[in-house]
Parts: C-alpha cells; sequence; structure tokens
C-alpha cells in the first residue's frame, strides 16, 4: 500500500503536464476552428457577387413593373423592350468590377404582344401582364457566371355583383379583388363605370358611391342609377400601388 | 529522486502547465481580436444589403424620383449599423450629380473606406435608373 501511495505521488507531476497538454490541445483546436471560419469570411466577394445578381434582378424586375404601369395607362406595347435596352446598356456602361452582360427576349405568343398582356374583358376579369426572359453572363476575376431568370409581372381583378330595384332607382352592389402575382393586393385607386345608353358614365358622390376597404384587397361598392335596361353594364378601373392599371366590366343583373 | 528535491519539481512541472494553457489562451484571443476588425469588404457587403433591401419594394426608386433626400437619409441611418457613416451620391442615367444636398450623416474619419456601386431602376411609368455611389466607414 505504501508503495502504491508513493508511486501515485510520484507520477501526479507528469498527470498535471498531460492535462496541461490535453487543455493547450483543446485550446488549439478552438484556435483552428477559428482560422477556418476566418477563412470561410474571406468568400464574402461570393456572397458580393451573388448580392449584385440579387441587385440586376432587382433593377429588372422594377423595370417591367415601370413597363407594364406605362403601358396599362395607354403607352406602347413596344416600351417594355425599349426600356430593358436601357437598362441593359445601363449595366454594361456601369459596371466595373467587370463584363455584365444582361440580354433579354420578351414574351410573344398568342396573349403577350411585346412581352405585354393586356386583357380587360366583359366576364369579370381582367389582366394587365409583362413578362420577359433575362440571361445575365458575368465575367469577373472572381466569377464565370450565366443564370437565367423569368419575370413575370401581373395585375389582376376579378368583380361580382348585382343589383336591387328601388322604383325607377337601382342600388347595385360590386364585390372586386385585387392581385398581385396572383397573391392579394390593395389597389391605390379605383373607378368605377356604368353604361347608360351606350354612354360610359363615371359613378360619383352624386351615385350614393359607398366603398368598403376590407384591407386585404378586397372592396365592396355600392351606389345608385337609374338605368332603364334590365341589364347594367358596369366597369372597375383599379391602379394598384405600382400604378399598373387593370379593368374589368360585368353586365349586373337583379339578385 | 530525492525526497527534498520533489517539491521543487512538482513547481516547475505546474508552472510549465500553467504556461501552456496560457500560452494557447494568448494565441485564441489575439486570433479573435483580428476578426473583429471590420474590413471594407465587409462594409460594402452590408451597404449592398441596405441598399436591396430599400429598393425591394421600390421605395428606393421613389425616394429618387421625388428628390427626397432626407427621407433616403433617414432611411439610411435607421438600417445601417450604428457607428458607420456614410455619405451617398445620386447621378442619373448620364451620370450627371442629381443630388444637390449632401446625403451623409457626418464626415468620414477612417482610413477605411468601402465603396458600394448600385443601379436603381424606379418603378415609375417613365423609365428611369439611378447610378448611387455609397461610401462607408466606421466611425471612430
Amino acid at each position: 500500500m505504501k508503495s502504491k501511495a508513493i508511486f501515485r505521488a510520484n507520477r501526479s507531476g507528469q498527470l498535471l503536464i498531460v492535462a496541461a497538454l490535453a487543455i493547450a490541445i483543446l485550446l488549439s483546436s478552438t484556435t483552428m476552428y477559428v482560422y477556418e471560419l476566418s477563412g470561410e469570411r474571406q468568400s464574402t466577394e461570393d456572397f458580393f457577387i451573388s448580392d449584385f445578381i440579387l441587385a440586376v434582378k432587382q433593377g429588372s424586375r422594377n423595370a417591367v413593373i415601370s413597363a407594364l404601369a406605362n403601358a396599362s395607362n395607354g403607352g406602347e406595347k413596344t416600351v417594355l423592350a425599349d426600356d430593358l435596352d436601357s437598362l441593359s446598356q445601363a449595366y454594361m456602361r456601369l459596371n466595373k468590377r467587370g463584363i455584365w452582360r444582361l440580354s433579354y427576349t420578351v414574351l410573344n405568343d398568342s396573349h403577350y404582344d411585346g412581352g405585354v398582356w393586356l386583357s380587360w374583358g366583359n366576364g369579370g376579369l381582367g389582366v394587365s401582364s409583362a413578362y420577359a426572359n433575362f440571361t445575365l453572363r458575368v465575367y469577373d476575376s472572381t466569377a464565370n457566371i450565366t443564370m437565367s431568370y423569368t419575370v413575370n409581372i401581373t395585375t389582376t381583378i376579378t368583380i361580382n355583383g348585382y343589383y336591387t330595384s328601388n322604383g325607377t332607382e337601382k342600388t347595385i352592389n360590386l364585390f372586386c379583388r385585387v392581385f398581385n402575382e396572383g397573391k392579394s393586393a390593395l389597389a391605390k385607386n379605383l373607378t368605377v363605370f356604368y353604361e347608360n345608353l351606350g354612354v360610359w358614365v363615371p359613378v360619383n358622390a352624386s351615385n350614393n358611391l359607398s366603398v368598403r376597404d376590407y384591407g386585404n384587397g378586397t372592396y365592396a361598392l355600392s351606389f345608385n342609377v337609374s338605368v332603364p335596361s334590365e341589364i347594367v353594364q358596369v366597369s372597375v378601373h383599379a391602379q394598384d400601388m405600382r400604378c399598373i392599371l387593370v379593368k374589368a366590366s360585368i353586365p349586373c343583373r337583379e339578385g | 529522486m530525492k525526497s527534498e528535491n520533489r517539491g521543487q519539481i512538482r513547481i516547475i512541472e505546474a508552472f510549465l502547465a500553467v504556461l501552456i494553457i496560457f500560452s494557447s489562451l494568448a494565441i485564441s484571443a489575439n486570433l479573435a481580436t483580428t476578426q473583429n476588425t471590420a474590413e471594407p469588404n465587409d462594409l460594402a457587403y452590408v451597404g449592398l444589403q441596405v441598399l436591396l433591401k430599400l429598393d425591394s419594394d421600390g421605395r428606393l426608386g421613389r425616394c429618387l424620383d421625388n428628390r427626397d433626400w432626407a427621407g433616403l437619409r433617414s432611411s439610411l441611418n435607421l438600417l445601417l449599423p450604428t457607428g458607420v457613416s456614410f455619405n451617398l451620391t445620386v447621378y442619373d442615367g448620364e451620370m450627371r450629380q442629381i443630388n444637390e444636398e449632401i446625403i451623409s450623416n457626418g464626415g468620414f474619419n477612417s482610413q477605411e473606406i468601402a465603396f458600394v456601386n448600385y443601379v436603381c431602376v424606379s418603378q415609375n411609368q417613365t423609365f428611369n435608373y439611378y447610378v448611387i455611389y455609397l461610401y462607408l466607414a466606421v466611425a471612430k
């Protein structure tokens, strides 16, 4: 027993050094980890490039919104191609980090003409849409990237309604919903018209117009008209928060 | 080993152990300090993020269309981290400066200045794009 105790006492100092070495190894591995992290932080350049790509995407999206707002408010349908031309030239001229080339094609099919589709029908549905495909090529000292993406901006309005007769007057009740890219969206302003003897008449305060905004892109409208016909044609013109105009009309019947 | 020398050896061993641990700590602490210094690249990254955030809902383009320099200054003040100085210059497509007042939150007294070049397209019906030069520095 005594010799064991002496052995333990002799070795305790060496154990202390072994323990210290173990702790030092732990600390060194932490240090190595910190180094690893610093190595990863150097790739901020990669984040930088990906954010520049995001900025180009954002810019092209804004350009398509601007062109659709213009075309839907009476501008030429060629405005989208013209704007995207200017934008791609701007990116080529201004980016000094390398060569950034933005090319585009606007959609032309049975609906879209020059990348713009305005469908303002009589079935209670109105669509204003713009569609363009983009290809971004980046030749940089740190990157050689080619990426394609699509921008589709669509504002839709749906309306439905009926009227109730009060003698010679008719009270028209309409429900109107506005969407941006398929999601409910707020309207900046709503203008309502009704057809009387072939003439579209704007609805105003004299028609006791009341608008109830549900705050989620749904609007309930009510107004009085004196129209002799059994069917009253009603049209709603909505401008969304991006100033994109969309129109829809419906024949209102007694409900 | 003589029993009278054993105590001194223990002290030397303990001293060595403490030395090893503290030297590791000192190296790690030194590295951590190096990490905390903001590099211009990081600042540029932050600046780009802020401009992207402002542009995501068209707010940046609206401020530029309306020449709302005070609004732009307030937005940058709000979104940039505390202690970061900025100076922003706005040019039109022809590279003519359009901000007639300084858009800044104070003077730069740092050697390390980061720079971000951003193209902002307005959502306005009339197509407009602006070139933004944003300079950033850590206020000391």
